[in-house]
């Protein structure tokens, strides 16, 4: 198959999930018991003449389909996510303030904890029977037990509290100006380490057991044994001739966790107060704030989706046996 | 005993070291088993016998509030005075009555339409497998918190959400599961005979799955105890019942961080990750007995 014929059909595939992720945030609302948008009337926040707004705004006294029609339009058309209740402003705007945050924080941490965690299966793999392999082995099960965010509290009481080497909580220092570019980045980074940890620590576990596998699969086959043979160096058999095999999975698995530790970012967001989507998706499921709630879902899904199909199309331009099929 | 309990965790792979010391891996694969069901008898007996191990009611303040450990409250009591050694016995049922409850739904739905898409195939299977590709791709937890916002407050509702955000990885097991099956003889030699698509179904390819199955609701529990912790930590739990997520999404809120009342969340942390971890050594090693293949 075709470079372009590929990248037509993944994208197509990929705007249909979204537009199936958006008739799913449209019909969720609704799904409330007690009628189509009940819950605008439930909420303090919003006074009559804004509940008036909001239900000519939205159509919300017509017919579902012209909801429907209303939503689709406002969204896609006007890039309109609606305003919040709390903050007073566009959703898209309070989104786009803390999104970078979430971005640096996932790609970051899913960067790192590839970065480890590859080497480490393979070396697992060839370590397999050694005592401190089946310790390491042993160790990512039971991290794989740990509920993410209580691992962030767990990290923010012994480096936080007890060690007092990571503050407590925010991205940075309140109220400080920096002087350059230098100074914010080392008081970020002096904030962010403790969270990055905590996130490359909790899908470490994935990438590395899954090397580990596939290369455990490959070990034993001739070419890996012939390479030996030759008196190649351990780490060349390692990296060249067993992993190789493996990398294909691995990229994919690579883009899945992307869509799965959105998530568990997410609440290690909330723990370590980082002003990011996190933060936001708690206050405004704290708060009642339905519009950003509801622009929060589309945008960390949209995100989402983008960084799957980015690494995908990226990788396909690598390597052409990803084009079929 | 730690060396055995670390050697114990791994899944052995293909050896040939291991066919020599076939009769160590079969007393260390069966501590495994033992180990996950020595971890489990805890939250189990909590479940089961509250009033036998809790010293107070969870419901009433027995104490002041933020009191830190000592021998009449061996975990302290939280912000109103409750005793939190107590809510974390009567925290057990709750938990692990949603994992159990979300993780039968789970493997009903996934059951359903694997078993449908493989038999079927066609039309069917690609559009369930297409729907199972999706729900893949997207978040889970994001729309998971949001369908709980809406749907409101309550365990059943909780359960309802799992399920639902839960059954494709199982969905793709069973179908896969199915497509080997339904070509065996037998399934042949039955509808040869005019047995109905149902009946072979039932009596032909479930009962084939049943292992399968088995391991798989066991590791799901783990899966959806995670998920009920995390949507109760970010406040959708049931506000009337008492759940380890919902302890500690207490416990943060009412800064347990820094007022320094450190058991109050690492308490039910630990029930939480020793149940997951006692649950999902039981299930690879049922997954090891009903896939005699992953034994290697």
């Amino acid at each position: 198959m075709s470079l372009i014929r590929f990248l037509v059909r993944k994208i197509t595939s990929r705007v249909l999930v979204f537009y199936l992720l958006l008739t799913l945030t449209f019909i969720i609302p609704r799904l409330m018991p007690g009628g189509a948008f009940a819950y605008l009337i439930e909420n303090p926040n919003v006074t009559p003449e804004m509940r008036e707004a909001l239900i000519k705004a939205y159509g919300l006294d017509q017919p579902l389909y012209v909801q429907y029609y209303i939503f689709l339009r406002k969204l896609l058309l006007d890039g309109d996510l609606g305003v919040s209740y709390t903050y007073k402003r566009p959703v898209l705007d309070v989104i786009l303030e803390a999104l970078p945050w979430t971005l640096a924080l996932v790609t970051t941490s899913i960067i790192l904890s590839f970065s480890i965690g590859v080497p480490l299966g393979v070396w697992l793999a060839f370590n397999r029977a050694s005592r401190t392999g089946v310790s390491v082995s042993g160790l990512l099960f039971i991290i794989r037990s740990i509920p993410g965010f209580w691992l962030g509290l767990l990290m923010l009481i012994i480096f936080g509290y007890y060690m007092g080497v990571a503050p407590l909580y925010g991205a940075y220092t309140y109220g400080v100006t920096y002087s350059n570019l230098y100074e914010w980045l080392a008081d970020v980074i002096s904030h962010m380490w403790l969270p990055i940890l905590t996130l490359v620590l909790l899908i470490l576990p994935f990438p590395t057991i899954y090397t580990r596998n596939a290369v455990v699969d490959v070990i034993e086959e001739d070419f890996v044994k012939t390479a030996k043979a030759k008196g190649l160096p351990e780490t060349m058999v390692m990296l060249k001739h067993a992993l190789r095999p493996a990398s294909l999975p691995i990229v994919t698995l690579f883009a899945l966790e992307l869509g799965t530790s959105v998530g568990g970012a997410l609440l290690i967001e909330i723990v370590f107060s980082l002003p990011g989507m996190g933060k936001l998706f708690y206050d405004s499921i704290y708060t009642s704030d339905y519009p950003l709630l509801l622009g929060i879902v589309i945008f960390v899904s949209a995100v989402t989706l983008a960084l799957i199909t980015t690494v995908e199309i990226l990788y396909a331009i690598i390597d052409p046996r990803v084009r079929i099929r | 005993m730690r060396k055995v309990l670390s050697r114990s965790i791994t899944i052995q792979p293909i050896s040939l070291i291991i066919e020599y010391i076939g009769i160590l891996k079969f007393v260390v694969s069966d501590f495994k088993g033992a180990l996950g069901l020595t971890l489990l008898i805890i939250p189990t007996v909590m479940a089961l016998f509250p009033g036998l191990i809790a010293p107070y009611d969870p419901w009433i303040p027995t104490g002041k509030p933020f009191e830190p450990p000592s021998f009449s409250h061996p975990l302290g009591t939280n912000d109103v005075g409750q005793d939190i050694f107590s809510e974390l016995v009567y925290g057990a049922r709750i938990s692990l009555l949603v994992g159990v409850a979300s993780a039968l739904l789970t493997v009903l739905i996934g059951l359903t339409l694997g078993v449908l898409a493989g038999y079927r195939g066609g039309v069917l299977d690609e559009l369930i497998m297409t729907v199972t590709d999706v729900m893949l791709l997207l978040p889970a937890l994001p729309l998971m918190a949001l369908l709980a916002v809406f749907l409101g407050p309550g365990y059943q509702n909780i359960v309802i959400i799992i399920a639902l955000f839960s059954w494709p990885p199982v969905a793709r097991m069973i179908r896969a599961q199915t497509l080997s099956v339904k070509e065996n003889l037998y399934v042949e030699a039955a509808r040869a005979i005019g047995a109905s698509s149902l009946r072979i179904i039932l009596k032909y390819i479930i009962p084939q799955l049943t292992p399968m199955l088995i391991a798989h609701t066991v590791l799901r529990v783990s899966g959806a105890m995670i998920a009920e912790a995390s949507l109760s930590f970010l406040g959708l739990g049931d506000p009337r019942a008492k759940s380890w997520g919902s302890m500690i999404y207490w416990a943060q809120r009412s800064g347990a961080i820094t007022g320094g009342a450190f058991w109050w969340i690492l308490a039910p942390g630990i029930m939480i990750t020793i149940t997951v971890l006692g649950l999902g050594l039981i299930g690879y090693k049922l997954e090891e007995w009903a896939n005699p293949r992953l034994r290697r």
